[in-house]
């Protein structure tokens, strides 16, 4: 039992991750129509600006969080603005080649810069945590959680009160009436993608705490953003969280109970069963 | 996006089969390195002309195509290494049908699904199907089996350049006869397709089937060429993004289309990767990010547009908001 109990909070402790890495992918796809496959490369810079500021300035990497988020954000911005609103209308399969072409771009160019080794960063708090009964909790990873969910409700809450934030999900519904009553779509499709690029930073410097470093590091958390995206219903920010949690704990219990090899096939196979019983995802609402 | 009727335009079918044709000397020339790469060439010709049919044709694009690449290449390894079966023939027909049946088992529940949601369960497919087959003993497990191959070297080109042919030349005939339509009718509006007598599952599983089926034989002689496989040869992320890439760069839909974008990208690659071996892939980034913002709609559509390079010029920018 004490087991079961470790895993589950350790799936929950995980999934805060793969919740923000994802909600950011699902913002730009479920508002954009873009299946942003440079995701993952965004959030390997978050990771790899956190690694440089902290090893040639000691800055906390939980001080680099903002840091992280604006410099993703402006990144991500020009990037929609200056290349891929050329062909942000076309049908899907062309920006999603574009993506991919972009991420082979930031990732080799950052092997470039940072070269192939494994890097890691090593506070002061690396190793520390505590116990509830028979389960250990490592303190940094309860607090990147913390921050992955309160990231997430400011960004609800952004959403759904802020005058940008409506013309956003007015965009999301009909971009051609949007564009009608006055919303500068290109302006706010860039805002959009840099948010998910920012989104993405900031999980990128939460995971340079608890994960090794490598410039190929963020293409798995594309694959994870893709399901957890699909689990939780496209373009809804609790359907991220509840679907990055679920992931979390499903990763969790496929390694301690089936296998280690076996873990993301288990996650992968109850997405299937997901899909086929219920295809809008478990949040998702009904085809417009 | 009409390129010249449902084939696609006539004097690009027309130079690409001249291309097809003149890819079957190739071994005349002796030299292993055209050999390999005309090999690849074909290989990734025949993996887009599969891809083409499902994600292209009936308009259902599958991220997980790799996973029949993959079958394919273990039913070789199986056939040869424990059955003692060492005949290309047999393993490419093997193969098929192992591939065929993979896709209709399979795509009875998840065609159900539509657009972006198909995608992510092919994919899921795809990822899963690796992690199983890196998990069984019997299967070399992660370490995969040794495929000795028994004839001459230019037996697998000749193999591959048989199965791209015979590829092309079906991917000709379904898009002229009933079942190409049904499959274009379904990608320009399943609704509609239904409406008018068209069962869109079905339709779409036949698809799928024809794809899988083109994917493994090429995996199988991809096994027996290469001399051993194990799960990352066999579902690599190559295998699986580039087809894609290739087709939308020659043409979605189009027959001659999957060819000259495999031909482009598989010569470009390898080009870059014998010269520049450290920034190659950063080089081949930056191809597609350039190819994408000024030819959205594929280079065989160059040959249809009017006004010269006017009409190009004022087709920049057609997808900008």
């Amino acid at each position: 039992m004490q087991l079961f109990w470790q895993d589950l909070v350790n799936g929950i402790l995980v999934g805060g991750i793969f919740a923000l890495v994802a909600l950011g992918f699902s913002l730009v796809w479920g508002i954009m129509n873009i299946i942003n496959l440079a995701h993952g490369s965004f959030v390997m810079l978050g990771a790899y600006l956190s690694y440089v500021l902290f090893s040639t300035w000691h800055v906390d990497p939980f001080l680099s969080i903002p840091i992280g988020f604006v410099v993703l954000f402006v990144f991500g911005y020009c990037i929609q603005r200056f290349v891929i609103n050329f062909v942000v209308r076309a049908p899907i399969l062309t920006t999603f080649l574009l993506t991919f072409g972009l991420s082979l771009l930031i990732v080799n160019f950052a092997l470039l810069v940072f070269h192939g080794d494994v890097k890691g960063i090593t506070t002061q708090y690396s190793g520390s945590n505590f116990s509830i009964g028979d389960v250990t909790v490592a303190w940094v990873k309860l607090w990147t959680l913390i921050v992955a969910l309160v990231i997430t409700a400011l960004m609800q809450l952004w959403l759904t009160r802020s005058k940008t934030g409506r013309a956003i999900r007015a965009m999301a519904m009909d971009v051609d009436a949007a564009q009608l009553s006055g919303v500068r779509v290109a302006h706010l499709y860039a805002i959009v993608f840099g948010l998910g690029a920012g989104l993405a930073g900031a999980a990128g410097v939460l995971i340079s705490l608890s994960y090794s470093l490598q410039p190929s590091m963020g293409d798995p958390f594309v694959i994870t953003a893709f399901v957890v995206c699909v689990l939780g219903g496209l373009g809804s920010v609790q359907g991220a969280l509840l679907g990055g949690l679920i992931f979390g704990v499903l990763e969790a219990f496929g390694s301690q109970y089936i296998g280690t090899g076996l873990q993301d096939a288990v996650a992968l196979v109850v997405l299937l069963i997901v899909l086929i019983v219920r295809p809008r995802g478990l949040l998702g609402k009904a085809a417009a | 996006v009409a390129l010249g009727g449902i084939t696609g335009n006539a004097n690009a079918l027309r130079v690409t089969a001249g291309i097809l044709i003149a890819l079957a000397f190739v071994p005349l020339l002796h030299s292993g390195y055209y050999e390999n790469l005309g090999r690849s060439v074909l290989m990734f010709a025949t993996l887009s002309l599969g891809w083409n049919i499902i994600g292209g044709y009936a308009g259902y694009v599958s991220f997980g195509n790799v996973v029949f690449f993959g079958l394919g290449s273990y039913v070789t390894a199986v056939l040869w290494q424990h059955w003692h079966q060492q005949s290309i023939l047999l393993a490419i027909v093997c193969a098929m049908a192992v591939g065929v049946s993979f896709a209709l088992v399979l795509g009875i529940p998840i065609l159900r699904l539509r657009g972006h949601y198909f995608g992510i369960a092919t994919l899921g497919i795809a990822l899963a199907t690796q992690e199983i087959v890196s998990n069984v003993d019997w299967l070399g497990a992660g370490s995969g089996l040794t495929v000795r191959p028994v004839d001459a070297y230019s037996t697998y080109y000749y193999a591959m350049w048989i199965v791209c042919a015979a590829s092309m030349l079906a991917t000709y005939l379904i898009a002229r006869s009933k079942l190409g339509y049904a499959f274009v009718a379904i990608r320009e509006n399943e609704e509609a397709a239904a409406v008018l007598g068209v069962d869109p599952t079905r339709y779409k599983v036949i698809a799928w089937a024809i794809s899988a089926a083109m994917a493994a034989a090429a995996g199988a002689v991809f096994a027996g060429a290469n001399g051993f496989m194990d799960p990352p040869t066999a579902f690599a992320l190559d295998n699986n993004v580039f087809p894609i890439v290739m087709t939308i760069l020659g043409g979605v839909g189009t027959v001659a289309g999957p060819l000259v974008g495999a031909l482009i990208l598989t010569t470009i690659n390898e080009t870059l990767w014998s010269h520049f071996p450290q920034i190659h892939t950063l080089f081949f980034g930056a191809v597609i990010v350039v190819v994408v913002v000024f030819l959205p709609r594929g280079l065989l559509w160059l040959l249809n547009t009017r006004g010269g390079w006017k009409g190009i010029a004022g087709s920049l920018g057609a997808y900008r908001v």
